[in-house]
């Protein structure tokens, strides 16, 4: 009963389950909430060992008085994902520590598979929605233990019997899920409060930073391409723009929209990019974007898709870009300058290099080609270890080190352009990709992140010139890992050139879009496409409310069906169940067998009062005699009793 | 709220009487006549549940609205199992209880379970007690009610409650059942007088009073010892005429009678009659009872007793009715 104190297993149980289910948010929460949580539950067991009850209330506002202030220092709000879930699991843990009767026990439960759900908004990955089924379970027997009056069912009766609750649920919860209209934009505004780092590139850029994601093998995003997908050579996806530099350090300066127009030549793409949450503003789009699905995403004036909030959840950019633009307006004056803004006082070395340069050759193109033979010839080394830099980092390295990643070829090149008189900014971005053999799509991962620049020749407008390519031209055409294969980590190398591990990789990561595309994005038009699926002309969300009613009632037809099964189990000897029948089609016409008679004695009953079905009756109560006592080879077939039962129709008097 | 709630209840048992009529027992419960409502946790979890759900609209998380519609079908398969834990129950009761006033009435309520699955968590409610029990399945099991009563008396329940809050306490189902129970509440036993023969008689014609009919052995003939007590035997070997002597038998029929509790009131009157009837009984020695409108021929054993203390109990008040259980 709810007043019944509760007991140690119970006690255990239920703590056991509460600390499960904060583990699916210790990578979010403060690190202390969850322990504090799971402190209590140990305070109550070891009160509840030794045979003593809860603490006094005293004890429990002081606990209170202590964790509210610090949640509130913390996150400065309660209305939130993190904080209202810190906020719960500290209410748990207080809860905990004063259960005392069963009815707390229902509380905490109610308080795990809240919190359950409060993961899965955070998280999305198959196992986790696994792992919190999983807990759910568990509760659920636990619940049956504490709830049962008398001895408690054993644990595994008790998991057996939440399995077959959770196993009754599925079909109803799936049909919801499949039909309940989904809405297209939120009811209310959500508060941001994701504390999620930023992955990624990032809106600035010192010489080494990219070295430190060519280790990652997060996926940044994945791309289908409608058709072809183009050459190595022209995959550059184009992230943030750097254009200020400080002599050490490229940044992202806050530019505007309202890019000077640009009109598209070459070879048109078309492409989906699933992007991968990474917390800041722009979009990966193939160089250069010309159109794309996003109504609230813009052209920054660098040419970068931009959208008015972090990226927080995975998103779908169906795009098309053009290998090919030109630019109709020559370049704004204060564009120009903007793009040539260096330090006077930095990189004397690079200077002084800049302005030979230009007095050797006075067109732009030609003095680009010279620098790009520059790297070719000297003994320039594209390293994932390059040695680290000072404040001239420029210098240091063009002229000293000689030893880069594509960051600093990037870095160095635009430094030298700007410092000859051409403007130019470095682009970062990704490069290359690997096809997934198995799902014909590209995964784009943090190592194929990397740095090349623009420069502005007058005629030509903005120009792509990768100095990377120069120094190692097998970066671009086949990507980091043979570039640099001597430096790559053993594991890693080990990795790539075991087939099946690489074959095995690409497998999960196509399972992994797959439950991206079919269950996490599953949206307003996927059920229109489930409604066509079903032949439903026209489908619209007064026909999906339609239809959800038609599938909730058969999912209940057949809950009902699935739960009363048991309750009267169908008998296995059909010659019994079809006698069965014959007795309540007699029965309803007025006669019912008593428990006593035999089915000789019946028929004779039958005859008597009523000689219109006596012939009938009489011949079907031999046959069930016969198959039950008589051999074989005397009687009829199953068969033919079942269907002189099934033709039997007696008329009431 | 709470007197709100008692005046539906009894709205709907008076219904349910009218709807159903008079059941004959043993009942197999139909489940069209099992009523469902959530419990105050049921309602919390509800308002978790919708929570939940508007929390997974509102982030667009396809997986938390997924485990929120899972757990939300979880709750009707509960409620489902909820239901189906009386449904197909048999149920019958011993038709007829007896009871001391100011002392306790044991109910005992019969539940068959014909199917294949367990029944949990079976409480019976009649009058204003309730009893626990559970069922496994394919067997019978009796669930025990013991509900005080005060008022000497023949009260007549007619209707029971069957509830279960099994599993989890998220619902609970329940069902009336229209069986004739008839308390008869004897008196509290209770006097200070002595019986009218103690002091006539002595102790030692109680000394003989050992059993019902314990043959004790043979005396000599007297007229008017009844036929069947002849010990022809004997009397066929030539012996003299001798009579099978029987202990009970042998003492004399005691009459308790209302005159002689006279001096008092009436309920102190049929303590005091109720009294001597027990200590005849635990005597081993025939007693008649004699009241007004009612008179039991002198006898022994159980049945007897029962039928003095029942006449007791019925002694001048009516019938009282009593709809069932509260």
């Amino acid at each position: 009963m709810i007043t019944d104190r509760v007991s140690y297993e119970q006690l255990l149980g239920i703590s056991g389950c509460l600390a499960l289910a904060l583990l699916a948010h210790v990578t979010t929460l403060p690190i202390w909430v969850p322990i504090m949580a799971v402190a209590c539950g140990l305070i109550r067991l070891g009160l509840a060992r030794s045979g003593r009850n809860a603490p006094r209330r005293g004890v429990l506002i002081a606990v209170a008085a202590l964790t509210m202030p610090l949640l509130f220092l913390r996150f400065h709000t309660f209305n939130g994902l993190v904080a209202g879930t810190a906020l719960l699991s500290v209410t748990a843990g207080l809860k905990l520590l004063e259960t005392k009767t069963q009815r707390d026990i229902y509380i905490i439960t109610l308080i795990i598979y809240f919190v359950s759900l409060a993961a899965l908004l955070e998280g999305d990955s198959f196992w986790l929605l696994a792992y919190l089924i999983g807990v759910c379970w568990l509760t659920t027997a636990t619940l049956l233990r504490a709830t049962s009056s008398g001895p408690a069912p054993g644990w595994r009766r008790s998991l057996r019997y939440g399995g077959r609750v959770l196993a009754q649920a599925l079909p109803l919860a799936l049909v919801f899920w499949l039909l309940f209209p989904r809405f297209a934009s939120p009811l209310w505004q959500i508060p941001n409060d994701s504390k999620t780092a930023a992955s990624g590139l990032s809106d600035s850029m010192s010489p080494g930073d990219i070295t430190q994601l060519a280790l990652s093998d997060e996926v940044a995003f994945r791309v289908r391409f409608d058709s072809v997908a183009p050459p190595a050579p022209e995959r550059y996806w184009r992230g943030p723009v750097l254009d200020y530099f400080d002599g050490h350090t490229w940044t992202r300066s806050p530019s505007g929209f309202g890019a000077p127009p640009q009109q598209p030549q070459g070879v048109a793409y078309h492409y989906t990019v699933m992007m991968e949450p990474h917390q800041h503003r722009w979009l990966f789009m193939l160089d250069w974007p010309s159109s794309w699905n996003q109504p609230r995403a813009e052209l920054s004036n660098d040419y970068t898709l931009m959208q008015p909030e972090p990226l927080s959840r995975p998103v779908d950019v169906v795009g098309t870009s053009y290998t090919r633009v030109q630019y109709p307006q020559p370049l704004r004056a204060g564009t120009r300058a903007r793009e040539l803004r260096q330090p006077r006082d930095r990189n004397p070395r690079t200077q002084q290099l800049a302005r030979e340069l230009r007095s050797a050759h006075s067109d732009d193109m030609e003095l680009v080609n010279a620098v790009l033979a520059m790297f070719r010839q000297q003994p320039f080394y594209y390293t994932l270890n390059p040695p680290k830099l000072s404040d001239d980092s420029v210098d240091e390295f063009l002229f000293d080190t000689k030893r880069g990643f594509c960051g600093h070829y990037a870095s160095a090149f635009a430094a030298l352009m700007r410092a000859a008189g051409i403007p130019a900014r470095v682009v970062t971005g990704y490069q290359g990709g690997t096809l997934n053999p198995y799902g014909d799509y590209w995964i784009l991962r943090q190592s194929d992140a990397h740095a090349w620049t623009e420069v502005w020749i007058d005629g030509r407008g903005w120009t792509r010139i990768d100095p990377t390519a120069a120094i190692a031209p097998e970066r671009v055409e086949r990507g980091l890992a043979d570039a640099v294969s001597a430096e790559d980590p053993l594991a890693s190398r080990w990795q790539r050139n075991t087939p099946w591990f690489a074959g095995t990789r690409l497998r999960l990561d196509l399972l992994r879009e797959i439950w991206r595309e079919r269950i996490l994005d599953f949206n307003q038009d996927s059920q229109r496409r489930l409604l066509e699926l079903l032949r439903i002309p026209e489908p619209d969300g007064q026909k999906l409310v339609m239809v959800l009613g038609t599938a909730m009632a058969l999912a209940l037809a057949w809950l009902t069906w699935q739960i009363h099964r048991g309750l009267a189990p169908p008998s296995k000897d059909v010659a019994a169940r079809t006698y069965a029948r014959l007795c309540t089609k007699l029965a309803a016409a007025g006669i019912a067998r008593k428990v006593h008679e035999g089915a000789e004695a019946y028929a004779m009953r039958v005859a008597q009062q009523r000689p219109d079905l006596a012939g009938t009756v009489t011949a079907l109560c031999r046959h069930y005699s016969s198959l039950r006592y008589a051999a074989p080879s005397e009687r009829i077939t199953l068969g033919q009793f079942q269907a002189g039962v099934r033709a039997f129709r007696p008329k009431g008097l | 709220m709470s007197t709100l709630r008692q005046a539906a209840a009894n709205r709907l048992r008076a219904w349910v009487m009218r709807r159903h009529g008079r059941d004959s027992l043993p009942i197999s419960i139909h489940r069209r006549r099992i009523y469902i409502l959530p419990t105050r946790f049921g309602a919390m979890l509800a308002a978790i549940l919708c929570a939940m759900l508007i929390a997974g609209l509102n982030y667009n998380s396809n997986l938390a609205l997924g485990f929120a519609f899972l757990m939300s079908s979880m709750a009707v398969v509960i409620m489902h199992h909820c239901n189906r834990n009386l449904q197909r129950l048999s149920v019958d009761v011993t038709p007829e209880v007896d009871a001391f006033a100011g002392r306790e009435a044991t109910f005992e309520f019969e539940l068959r379970n014909g199917s294949n699955l367990d029944r949990r968590d079976i409480e019976v409610r009649c009058l204003t007690a309730a009893g626990m029990g559970s069922v496994a399945a394919q067997e019978s099991a009796t669930v025990e009610v013991i509900a005080p009563v005060t008022q000497r008396g023949v009260t007549r329940v007619k209707q029971f409650e069957l509830r279960t809050r099994y599993p989890f306490g998220w619902f609970y189902a329940w069902t009336y059942v229209q069986g004739l129970i008839t308390i008869y509440v004897a008196p509290s036993p209770a006097g200070t007088r002595t019986l009218p023969s103690a002091g006539a008689k002595g102790t030692g014609s109680h000394s003989e009073a050992r059993g019902d009919e314990d043959f004790s052995g043979l005396r000599a003939y007297e007229p008017g010892v009844p036929l069947k007590h002849m010990a022809w035997k004997v009397l066929a070997r030539g012996g003299e005429a001798a009579v099978r002597s029987y202990s009970s038998l042998a003492a004399q029929p005691e009459w308790l009678e209302w005159s002689s509790v006279d001096g008092m009131d009436l309920e102190a009157r049929l303590s005091q009659l109720c009294l001597w009837v027990l200590e005849s009984d635990a005597a081993q020695r025939p007693y008649g009872l004699r009241i007004p409108g009612r008179e039991i021929a002198p006898s022994g054993g159980a049945a007897h007793r029962f039928a003095c203390l029942r006449a007791l109990a019925a002694f001048g008040a009516g019938e009282s009715e009593e709809t069932g259980s509260r």
